[in-house]
């Protein structure tokens, strides 16, 4: 499970750990990638590889919508103390989340062609083989794409922007770099690893609108279990959250199992706020 | 300097008559015979009100953002249905317990987390309430889980009802009000608007923030209490984080940091969802819609617009 996770993480983790975002919509940006895929796969008889991309792109596009609407005042000279930098966040992207659910719930849920057992023949037609199939082939195209992430922001002009931007931003803006584009940037990066990790997970899990605030959950565990900001702080994470889990349900308490990660949250937040592997985070 | 501190405590006084003209017009509002049904909406809606309520002197006026209120709600409701569940308390024990409860659960949950700032307070308060309300629906020996547990009631009269919550909201508005006159008062908004500044001019800005965190979980756990004993029955639901989401939307949409504010946006907020899901299920669409629509455009909410018109008018007769 960790490693679908990871990839889901992994976006979060550029929203939250680069731009001290919190990002409660970042859920309904997996559902999303879920939907695109098995809509476009299923109605327009895309070929699932292609659906997958298309359902990246969308996610993409999602994200750098909700940044070019939402997000700037955060960081457009934003002065109003009535609700301050955070807690706007959080208030707008709680809202866009229950509105992104409530908009599929009503767009596309009542659709008959989104009956569970549709989605589940899906399974076949992407992985030539069974349940277990469709987990390789999604786990490999993670790592394809995490690796592919890896080279692009240690190589590519764009990459290295975002590593300016992430850290200091007023100082990347004095070297010519335009700190709004690399934000939309980071958000078009963070909703196509949503989507696609969505769209992944559709023959795994039926996706209804919903699907998203679970996973969700579990990215922001990683993100600071892993530490901010760090790639592979993420990664092993969620490798490593996903085998506590599984011992924990099995040794300790089944009907608990979900809390476990809370508490792996509570305790990292207040004892060790730096994660794993991330950098404690500068004052600003 | 202290111009602005009387501005200040000049809206909020308006803000408190204005609060206390509404609640005369909602006093009124039972004369107008409505069925059962609208007045169960109605008393369900200040129940909100008074967490929003609650809720709303710790992030509009502390800047604090708990994702708790609810979960604290669910406490208060759990305390004093348990009483009567396991030790037959009447609920002359159990909802002064349910207060205390909550407000002890308060000092605890906020000693711990109150040193953090921000997304981080948030996340933390989040997975709190996450973690009560799972430990709650799977205890089922003691508090029958998911079923959830019956409350005895106050008094069948709805009416009765009405006014009571009514009261207590006055009440609640009215001690905010004076907490917010004084001295204190004025640590909590300086810990708002400028954290550092506050904490290099000596005040211990976590006491306060406490204070504030404590004053505001037991205002949650007492509505929570009541809604208990209005409803006959307490279930996990009660705290589930889409219930803060309402409560926090209702605070924008209202007008955060104020008194008016948080009672105005419970009343359009669930009265609305109320007509919305009898228009067809478009409830949440509309409701979510409103919520982003206020928090870029109108920060400071309904009573932030009304404010404005009010000086306009009030300083054009003036000239």
């Amino acid at each position: 499970m960790g490693l679908f996770y990871a990839l889901m993480a992994v976006g979060l983790s550029m929203i939250f750990g680069i731009l001290r975002i919190v990002n409660f919509a970042h859920g309904e940006f997996f559902m999303i990638g879920a939907y695109v895929y098995a809509l476009s796969a299923m109605k327009m008889g895309l070929n699932p590889w292609f659906a997958l991309v298309f359902a990246g792109a969308a996610g993409a596009l999602l994200g750098v919508v909700v940044e070019k609407l939402l997000m700037r005042p955060l960081y457009d000279g934003y002065q109003s103390w009535s609700i301050v930098k955070d807690e706007y966040a959080v208030v707008v992207t709680f809202a866009l989340s229950l509105l992104l659910i409530h908009l599929v719930d009503k767009v596309v849920g009542p659709s008959p062609f989104l009956g569970p057992s549709l989605v589940s023949t899906k399974r076949i037609a992407l992985g030539p083989l069974m349940l277990n199939g469709q987990k390789i082939i999604a786990a490999g195209v993670s790592v394809f794409v995490l690796i592919g992430l890896a080279l692009f922001i240690k190589k590519s002009v764009w990459g290295r922007q975002i590593q300016a931007v992430a850290q200091n931003r007023f100082g990347a803006s004095l070297a010519g770099i335009d700190p709004v584009k690399t934000t939309a940037l980071i958000f078009a990066i963070s909703g196509l690893l949503a989507a696609l990790s969505g769209a992944l997970m559709a023959p795994i899990m039926n996706p209804s609108p919903d699907v998203g605030s679970f996973p969700a959950l579990k990215s922001f565990i990683i993100v600071v279990l892993g530490g901010m900001g760090s790639i592979w702080g993420s990664m092993a994470a969620a490798i490593l959250l996903g085998v506590m889990e599984s011992f924990f349900a099995v040794y300790v308490s089944y009907d608990y199992r979900d809390t476990f990660g809370l508490m792996v949250l509570i305790a990292v937040l207040l004892f060790r706020p730096q994660g794993l592997a991330g950098r404690k985070g500068r004052e600003t | 300097m202290i111009g602005e501190r009387n501005l200040w405590a000049n809206k909020l006084t308006l803000d408190l008559k204005f609060f206390m003209l509404l609640c005369g017009l909602i006093a009124l509002v039972p004369l107008l015979e409505l069925t059962p049904y609208t007045l169960g909406i109605l008393i369900i809606s200040f129940y909100f009100a008074l967490i929003a309520m609650g809720w709303n002197l710790l992030a509009g006026f502390t800047g604090q953002f708990s994702m708790a209120p609810a979960a604290f709600a669910m406490i208060g409701g759990y305390t004093a249905a348990l009483l009567n569940y396991h030790f037959g308390l009447s609920l002359w024990v159990g909802i002064p317990s349910a207060v205390l409860v909550s407000a002890l659960l308060g000092f605890l949950v906020g000693s711990t987390v109150l040193g953090l700032k921000g997304p981080y307070l948030s996340l933390t308060t989040l997975a709190l309430a996450e973690v009560a309300r799972v430990v709650i629906s799977n205890s089922h020996d003691y508090t029958r889980g998911d079923q959830g547990l019956n409350v005895p009631t106050l008094m069948q009269s709805r009416m009765g009802y009405y006014y009571l919550f009514l009261g207590i909201l006055i009440g609640a508005a009215l001690l905010i009000y004076s907490l917010m006159r004084s001295r204190y008062g004025g640590f909590l908004l300086a810990i708002r608007d400028d954290a550092h500044g506050a904490q290099s001019r000596g005040i211990p800005i976590v006491k306060y923030k406490l204070m504030a965190f404590i004053v505001s979980s037991s205002i949650s756990g007492f509505a929570g209490c009541l809604y208990g004993t209005f409803t006959e029955l307490v279930s996990p639901e009660m705290g589930l984080i889409q219930q803060t989401g309402i409560i926090i939307s209702m605070v924008v949409i209202g007008g955060i940091g104020s008194l008016t504010g948080p009672l105005m946006g419970a009343l359009i907020v669930y009265l609305g969802s109320e007509w919305l899901r009898s228009v067809g299920n478009i409830q949440m669409i509309v409701f979510a819609l409103t919520v982003i629509i206020f928090a870029r455009f109108f920060r400071t909410g309904l009573w932030g617009l009304f404010l404005k018109l009010y000086f306009y008018l009030f300083s054009d007769k003036k000239r």
